[in-house]
């Protein structure tokens, strides 16, 4: 019996090695591409794709800093994937064999970290923004100037990330949210002490359950969060202030120690196929920014602002950027906004 | 003398706190609502949803693999171990329990990198190999100390009895010392199987294309996918437990019972 059961564990070890169709590891995020379109990829190409999860760059980035190989297609968010570049754990793409990144919204390139596409592809983007209880919270104006409200005192979470809740400040005063000049930074943070009196908490994670259950009335946060909240609660809409706001991007990049290469360059090149970039969006509720796609998307994703805001507030988003040295100066202002008294 | 009752009443609460939070994530699991906020009826949605997810059948599929035959192996050295640092008193024997303890102290993160450096640096692919090897050389330390306890009080006048009456090793081995020992090499074997179940921060570094486990799987659906899902990923795998912690009790009592 014993016997029996080693020897069918052996096999299963064994069996998890090798297969005879070629198969593209794809390490990615979990529920992060259509399952229908995994499929007919592997069907067109007679091939699998097998895909890996991870829960944040950091620990991607560890890994495969520590020496593990065997993924042909990573998709890291943009600062990361700028880091991994810069320390030439990348490979530069071969352009020609991605007719389809044409399709690529050049609005969206205009402020990406790697504009010309030389070593990651955008995959999906996010915005951060405002969600609140339509049903509750009245005179709502596209606005940060919400986080003002002295009627929504208490009921009201900011991000608890340096550069989003500081952004989101500095926005609202119309500077960059990459500025390291010391006047207009000393003004955002008086700006989030401000908003920090009328706030329950900094909440990265439970104020989607907040929203959802009504604890919480307005909510600073991502986009793609809000929107599944909103598949819950009726109620929940999201709105992006038109001052501005930060839009972070996911990137398929190919790292060095790829074996399928060829494969990982089909797949990003499929990704963005019109209509495999509309499916997608549909599916995720994050936008692929692919212009060609922007027309098949249904009235439903394409009326929502959460997913597909109008050009012209689109244009005022901005890509929180590494600072490197000039870090500090967020880090010592987070401390200075975190340790003021209410 | 009148008994306090405050024993009981901490022994309650006490329960309470172990045992209300996971009956708390069953019900969600049955809750129609993704955010289990409230409560917007009965609901299997969850389970369906789950059963048509490829990834996480796979995922489970990966540990479950792992887990048994990491269990196995650990099993039969950790037993061995057990038995060589009990018999013989050598000064070896004596850094072969150091040895064999320290893993129970060391930090996960400092051993999944190290294993991680070394797969790589002898060239090895990752994948659920690697990651059976690491599950084994944690699990060994956990079975041997358990088995090792059950030795304290083991009689060896038995097996000297045995082969007096002409029992060879084989024998002796076989249907003497391992049945003795059964009761924790079992329990041994369970704790194995949880630990291998639920490890995460080793697995995360060892795992290779193609050999993500259920709980790697878990951690990355917690910042992107639905929480409602794994609550009723939970739920099974509650139930699993359930049934193996209910068997082996099982197993056990008859074992006590023909005697």
């Amino acid at each position: 019996m014993k016997k029996t059961i080693l020897l069918l564990a052996a096999l299963a070890l064994m069996t998890g090695c090798q297969s005879r169709v070629a198969s593209l590891h794809f390490y990615t995020w979990a529920d992060y591409i259509a399952p229908e379109l995994v499929q007919q990829f592997e069907k067109e190409n007679n091939c699998r794709v097998i895909i890996d999860t991870f829960d944040s760059n950091e620990s991607m980035y560890a890994k495969l800093k520590a020496g593990a190989t065997g993924y042909d297609l990573i998709n890291p968010s943009s600062y990361m994937a700028k880091i991994m570049f810069d320390q030439d754990m990348l490979l530069p793409l071969d352009k020609s064999k991605l007719p389809n990144v044409a399709n690529i919204d050049p609005e969206y390139l205009h402020i990406a970290v790697d504009k010309e596409m030389s070593y990651s592809v955008p995959y999906m983007i996010t915005y951060t923004g405002i969600g609140y209880l339509a049903d509750k919270v009245s005179d709502v104006v596209p606005s940060w100037k919400m986080l003002d409200r002295e009627d929504l005192s208490g009921r009201m979470t900011l991000l608890n990330d340096m550069r989003e809740t500081i952004g989101a400040a500095l926005k609202y005063l119309g500077y960059s949210l990459n500025t390291v000049n010391d006047d207009e930074l000393a003004a955002a943070k008086a700006v989030v002490i401000g908003w920090k009196k009328n706030m329950a908490k900094f909440e990265n994670e439970q104020y989607k359950i907040g929203l959802a259950s009504g604890e919480f009335l307005l909510v600073h946060g991502y986009s793609g969060d809000i929107l599944k909240v909103q598949e819950e609660n009726e109620n929940v809409e999201f709105m992006i202030p038109e001052e501005g706001f930060s839009l972070a991007c996911d990137d398929l990049v190919i790292p060095r120690s790829a074996k399928e290469v060829d494969l990982a360059l089909k797949f990003i090149n499929f990704l963005h196929t019109p209509e495999v970039a509309a499916e997608n969006t549909e599916y995720i509720t994050y936008l692929c920014p692919n212009t060609a796609s922007y027309d098949l998307l249904s009235d439903d994703i394409k009326n929502d602002p959460g997913v597909f805001p109008e050009p012209a507030i689109r244009s005022k988003g901005e890509v929180i950027m590494d600072l490197g040295e000039d870090n500090q100066k967020y880090i010592q202002l987070w401390d200075e906004i975190k340790a003021a008294g209410n | 003398m009148k008994r306090s009752r405050l024993p009981l009443i901490i022994t309650g609460l006490v329960l309470l706190f172990f045992y209300l939070p996971i009956m708390v994530l069953v019900v969600n699991s049955f809750n129609a609502s993704a955010f289990s906020g409230h409560w917007e009826g009965f609901s299997l949605r969850w389970y369906i949803k789950l059963m048509n997810q490829r990834d996480i059948m796979m995922a489970l599929e990966n540990t479950l693999i792992i887990a048994a035959s990491a269990t196995l192996v650990s099993c039969v050295l950790g037993s061995t171990a057990a038995f060589a640092l009990h018999y013989y008193k050598s000064a070896l024997q004596h850094w072969h329990f150091t040895l064999i303890y320290t893993p129970l102290v060391i930090p996960e993160i400092l051993m999944g990198m190290s294993l991680l450096l070394t797969f790589v640096a002898v060239g090895m692919k990752l994948g659920l190999f690697t990651i059976f090897l690491a599950h084994v050389t944690f699990c060994i330390s956990y079975v041997a100390m358990i088995v090792l306890a059950r030795l304290q009080d083991f009689d060896f006048s038995v097996l000297e009895a045995a082969r007096d009456l002409g029992a060879n090793w084989w024998v002796t081995t076989w249907r003497i010392l391992t049945p003795m020992l059964a009761p924790g090499i079992a329990s041994g074997a369970l704790l194995a199987l949880t630990l291998s179940i639920d490890d995460f921060v080793i697995s995360f570094f060892v795992a290779g294309p193609g050999s993500t486990t259920l709980p790697i799987r878990i951690y990355s659906m917690i910042k992107f996918g639905s929480p409602a899902l794994l609550n009723a990923l939970s739920t099974i795998l509650l139930v699993i437990t359930f049934i193996l912690v209910w068997l082996s009790q099982h197993l056990l009592i008859k074992k006590e019972e023909e005697k």
